[in-house]
């Protein structure tokens, strides 16, 4: 119903492409080049070879984090089990000594393995028992990082050569960090044409409507905490290789900043508008933020005040064009 | 968030009222069974150690979750209207700094720095409530970015290390004994007395109730709806504050992570209380009670040497074990099993 | 003959409220079987029932003699049983095409199909069910209300390969041809169509039998041809329809003018007149969606206005809030339309729901415990005619009928001298239709003055002491006591003043399902 009911037809025709525009990672995407180009013309150093692969390395595992936050945000959900599944997978890389090629990819397994149980147990939980997702996420990340506590009492623990520098280097000129964030991104574009990926987001948009069109609300929910597992699960093993080091308190600051990610790309908090894609360049974006603020004198104290405030305008500036797109919608 | 289908509509009008009223409302029940657990806990501690149990550990329980409580009491208020605020550990941290640069080891000005530093809390969570209300901003989202801006702000106030020391007077009362009994814990009883009045019995209260239940209709029904949730929120930032000057004072001094070990337990007191995370319903009383719960686990489990994993691990589970029991399916199906009970 | 569908003793609980018990009813191959009731007789929960939402507590559902007890909407469709909802099953952001073919839309799962392709499937389904206006692409947000519904329908009409489910599948179609030449369709291949809906007279035109429920029980079923709309109407009410009207005297044609609004615009609303005096009550008329909403909204201070001049007490008066609203002398109390997201606070007591007003317009420190809610809200409970015992039951538990007098008791706890009621019998028991009629003629008799919009002409036509017809935001007919008559306000409800069909005409008869 409408309240303001504003009768205006001048939006309607722009109504279409202002959505593709909304549900797209441009915005986000334009936002992060231009911090780009700005952190280049700040600092021309940052185009080395160097740099452009640490930057990368750095961002990526707050962007896998971020990206896996998304697929439970999309149906409507949230998880906070995301820092305690970092800290869990970040320690058990640590200490868990395989080397070689052949050991990164035991080791991924066994990360993949456990983040996707974590998120089994979270989907269960809230598909299965129908505990709010806040609350019962937040239960199960304080006991993963218990568990943390168990596996690796103090920082420390080895990370294989292999891991440490193979990982984090640049496979055909490219760095490896690139082409994972770029595999995210295709694997998104598929997913979300999928059947699982499009009930995903039906869901989130109106749950109702969608068990009544025949999805299995309660599985889509789940598979969405086991993806999101997957995902934490990457970021933390990453994390490792690119730390040579494991923490039990490695995931402690994903917990904030994963959201933060997630909202500056634009997805919306309720579910059912919004990208992988999007989290990934929102998780780019924050990285880059700071370092663009670290060039540019800002002292390190304050960089805070402006991540907040970029924070809240980006969820604004998502809202106000969700805004535009409803009010052009009106007869 | 997660319905079933079962439960999605429920009957659109029912043709007789044949359910009588409950007596116990669930949200009753489930601090009752809060406390009780708390008691059974520290009677059983005994059975472990005779070192447990006593009227020493009871007042240890108490002592440490009266900061938890002061801060919970907000976080409750604001999960009350549906919000959830983030920006608690840095309003502790923001009230530890404030208040022991300020003061810097004297008495002089007491009496205004500490409601000077409550106000500017309160203000701060004035600007949090008005991005929630008026800019429909997520409360996740807000809080979070008030807590990173405040955070922040707290960063560059201290250049990094916090400097000054509380007022001898703050410092000696958490020290303090009036009638063998430690001053904090009194202040504890009279806060969580104020609170609960104010939360269940108050004009206040009750709006903010009908505002969590139901927001539309309570600005139908002629509530001032953005008011009363900007007011829930200014309220959880300034009892931050207040929590972030008194454990300055009992610290004798503040650090940037002093709020950190407050957030999550803060929601976790909140929900293991029996308040619905969603909003609507939710009482004081049981927010205390899952403050105690929560410290007395802690309290035990350290004094048993157990290690800081199988602690955390463990109170993880109590989290959890908590939601599972206290969901009102699990209400409804005891009382149909009475009802049958009384029946057969 | 075999029955398609056959439902015996089927029993449903929500906690200690019994919404549907042993119902038994039968459908055979090719029949348009109607389910009659009043609102809560039971409908939706059989509806549930069938289409795999809900499961039953008790009693045995077969379809073409096998047991049939469906867990999900997946599983009734492959017993062939569709049903097209009544509040429309559509996920909004996705296309015609996309909300047809869920949940699997590609035809391989771990793929994305072509998006062509999908639409070439759609469209198939649409060209079979000859909607031609609609194109699969569209999304379906953007969809008028009418075309919504038709998407709805075609969905259900594609999985039902044994039985048709159709709740209030007119609520929001302006025509029912293309609805009924699909029905013919189907029947014709020995589908069975189980039809819910208000309209007595499109039931007559489709079905050939029909089963009535009252409280959740089946009262029978009956060939429509041998029996007439009363007997109908009796045995969905348990009684013959009632027949009194007109039982007050009317008021003072000088009474004091509580509301003088002047060209009243926003939404949908393009220019309203009224005048509202001191123990008048004022019945507004009209079709689904000619700015009743917006009008009823303004008036009750919870949407803004869009133009226009209001006078409330003789004051010039901007309304902007409901608060604002009820604080104008002499007060304006506004029911919503809708009780369960704007009017009833679910976890709290009734007497918590109903002393609210007092708390809002006092003191914040006030201390408030049950006792005193009970105190304070006994007297306009009392007025309402609502039962004391129930005061202290949380509104959640409470039927839809207590629900409405919760909400009407709390306009009265405002002590507002006009009340603003947008359907407030709506979906309620004959009881407490009388009690709600009672409150609202002493309320007037005591130099109250109230609006209120019915969606049931008879109610206007025995409460009103002047009608207002609304018709495409503007006020197409003033229709007084003297000349009120359900067929004189539904012709002015059409528009252009034509008498709409004959059939239409009756008792119980609605404007908007």
């Amino acid at each position: 119903m409408s309240d303001t009911g504003i009768s205006s037809s001048s939006f309607a025709a722009r109504g279409p492409s202002l959505r593709a525009l909304a549900e797209s990672a441009l915005l986000i995407a334009t936002i992060y080049l231009i911090m780009g180009a700005i952190y280049v013309s700040v600092q021309p150093s940052a185009l080395s070879a160097y740099s452009i692969e640490s930057l990368f390395n750095n961002s990526l595992p707050l962007m896998l984090a971020a990206a896996g936050a998304t697929f439970v945000i999309l149906q409507g959900g949230f998880d906070l089990s995301v820092a305690g599944v970092i800290s869990l997978v970040n320690v058990v890389v640590a200490v868990t000594p395989l080397e070689g090629p052949l050991g990164a990819l035991g080791l991924l397994a066994i990360a993949l393995l456990i983040g996707m149980g974590v998120g089994a147990v979270n989907g269960l939980i809230v598909a299965g028992l129908k505990i709010q997702a806040i609350a019962a996420t937040l239960a199960t990340m304080i006991v993963c990082q218990g568990a943390a506590l168990l596996v690796l009492g103090a920082p420390g623990g080895y990370v294989s050569d292999f891991m440490a520098y193979e990982l984090t280097g640049s496979v055909l000129g490219v760095p490896l960090a690139l082409w994972i964030a770029l595999a995210g991104v295709a694997l998104w574009s598929v997913y979300r044409r999928t059947d699982a990926g499009r009930n995903l987001l039906a869901v989130g948009q109106d749950r109702k409507a969608a068990a009544l069109s025949g999805i299995d609300v309660a599985r889509t929910e789940f598979f969405s905490f086991v993806w999101a597992g997957a995902y934490y699960a990457l970021a933390a093993y990453m994390l490792a290789a690119q730390t040579s080091t494991g923490s039990p308190n490695a995931g402690e600051p994903f917990l904030l900043l994963t959201f933060a990610a997630v909202a500056l790309g634009g997805t919306a908090f309720g579910g059912g508008r919004g990208s992988v894609t999007a989290s990934l360049f929102g998780a780019a974006t924050l990285m880059l933020m700071q370092k663009v603020m670290f060039a540019l004198g800002v002292s390190s104290f304050y960089t805070g005040v402006i991540q907040g405030l970029i924070m809240i305008l980006a969820v604004l500036f998502a809202a106000g064009v969700q805004l535009a797109i409803r009010s052009g919608k009106r007869p | 968030m997660t319905q079933s289908s079962e439960t999605m509509d429920g009957p659109a009008t029912t043709p007789q009222d044949t359910r009588r009223a409950q007596r116990l409302s669930s949200t009753s029940v489930a601090v009752i069974a809060i406390y009780g657990l708390v008691v059974a806990m520290i009677l059983l501690s005994r059975a472990v150690s005779p070192a447990f149990g006593g009227l020493s550990q009871v007042e240890t329980i108490f002592y440490l979750a009266a900061f938890l409580v002061f801060c919970a009491f907000g976080q409750g208020l604001v999960i009350l209207v549906r919000g959830l605020d983030l920006s608690i550990a840095s309003l502790i941290t923001l009230g530890g700094v404030l208040s022991t640069a300020l003061m810097a080891g004297s008495n002089d000005g007491l009496f205004y720095i500490l409601p000077a530093i409550l106000l500017a809390c309160a203000l701060i969570g004035v600007v949090s409530g008005i991005g929630v209300t008026f800019f429909a901003i997520p409360p996740f989202i807000m809080t979070m970015a008030v807590g990173i801006i405040v955070y922040s702000l707290c960063l560059g106030f201290t250049q990094g290390t916090p400097r000054g020391f509380p007022s001898p007077l703050l410092r000696d009362l958490m020290q303090a004994r009036l009638l063998a009994i430690p001053a904090p814990i009194w202040l504890l009883l009279a806060f969580v007395a104020v609170g609960t009045v104010l939360q269940g019995y108050s004009a206040f209260g009750r709006k903010l109730n009908a505002v969590g239940n139901n927001p539309e209709a309570a600005y139908v029904a002629g509530l001032s709806a953005r008011t009363l949730t900007i007011s829930a929120y200014a309220v959880s930032a300034a009892c931050a504050g207040l929590t972030g000057i008194l454990l300055a004072a009992y610290a004798n001094g503040a650090t940037l992570r002093m709020g950190d070990d407050y957030l999550l337990p803060s929601i976790a007191a909140v929900v293991v209380g029996g308040s619905s995370i969603l909003g609507g319903r939710g009482s004081f009383l049981g927010t205390v009670g899952g403050a105690l719960l929560l410290t007395t686990l802690a309290t035990i489990l350290s004094a048993l040497g157990i290690g800081q994993g199988w602690k955390t691990i463990l109170e993880g589970l109590v989290i959890l074990v908590a939601l599972i029991v206290l969901r009102e399916q699990v209400f409804d199906a005891l009382q149909a099993g009475l009802r049958g009970l009384k029946k057969g | 003959m075999t029955e398609l569908l056959s439902i015996d003793g089927l029993t449903k609980r929500y906690g200690a409220t019994v919404a549907l018990s042993g119902v038994r009813m039968a459908i055979r191959p090719g029949e348009v079987h109607a389910v009659l009731g009043e609102n809560g007789a039971g409908k939706s929960t059989l509806v549930k029932l069938l289409s795999g939402v809900a499961r039953p507590d008790e009693g045995r559902r077969a379809i073409d003699g096998a047991d049939y007890a469906p867990t999900s909407i997946g599983q009734a469709r492959a017993a062939g049983v569709s049903t097209a909802f009544q509040e429309l099953s559509l996920v909004p952001r996705l296309t015609v095409a996309e909300n047809l073919l869920l949940p699997a839309v590609s035809s391989r799962w771990y793929w994305p199909e072509r998006r062509s392709a999908i639409m070439r499937r759609a469209q198939a389904i649409l060209d079979r069910w000859g909607v031609a206006d609609i194109r699969p692409a569209a999304i379906v947000a953007d969809l008028t209300l009418a075309q919504r519904q038709r998407v709805e329908i075609a969905r259900a009409l594609g999985h039902a390969s044994r039985l048709l489910i159709l709740d209030e599948p007119t609520a929001a179609l302006p025509d029912t041809t293309w609805l009924f030449a699909q029905i013919r369709r189907v029947t014709a291949e020995g589908v069975g169509v189980l039809y819910i809906s208000h309209r007595l007279s499109e039931v007559r035109e489709i079905c050939e039998r029909a089963t009535v429920l009252r409280n959740g029980e089946s009262i029978g079923t009956v060939d429509l041809e041998g029996v007439d709309d009363n007997g109908i109407f009796a045995m969905m009410v348990g009684r013959g329809p009632a027949n009194e009207r007109r039982t007050r005297t009317d008021p003072p044609a000088d009474g004091r003018v509580m509301i003088e609004a002047r060209g009243l615009k926003g939404g949908l609303l393009r220019g309203v007149d009224l005048t509202l005096r001191a123990g008048e009550i004022i019945g507004v008329a009209g079709l689904e969606g000619q700015g009743q909403h917006e009008l009823f909204r303004i008036l009750g201070g919870a949407s803004r206005l869009g133009s226009g001049e209001i006078r409330v007490g003789g004051q010039r008066a901007a309304l902007g809030s409901p608060l604002r609203a009820q604080r104008t002398p002499p007060g304006i109390a506004f029911v919503p339309e809708e009780r369960k997201t704007e009017g009833i606070f679910g976890n709290l007591t009734a007497a918590a729901n109903i002393a609210l007003p007092e708390f809002a317009n006092r003191g914040w420190a006030r201390l408030v415990n049950g006792r005193v809610e009970r105190r304070l809200s006994a007297e306009p409970a009392e007025r309402v005619s609502l039962a004391p015992r129930y005061l202290d039951f949380e509104v959640a538990n409470l039927s839809g009928g207590n629900q409405q007098k919760v909400l009407l008791a709390r306009a009265l706890m405002t002590r507002a001298q006009i009340l603003v009621l947008f359907d407030p019998a709506r979906g309620v028991d004959v009881g407490t239709k009388q009690s709600i009629y009672a409150m609202m003629q002493r309320f007037a008799a005591q130099g109250g003055a109230i609006l209120f919009y019915s969606s049931e002409l008879s109610e206007l036509v025995q409460l009103s002491t002047r009608c207002l017809v609304l018709y495409d935001g503007r006020i197409a007919a003033e229709v007084p006591r003297q000349a009120m008559s359900e067929e004189r306000l539904l012709a002015a409800a059409h528009g252009a003043g034509e008498a709409p069909a004959a059939g239409r005409a009756g008792n119980g008869m609605r404007m908007a399902g």
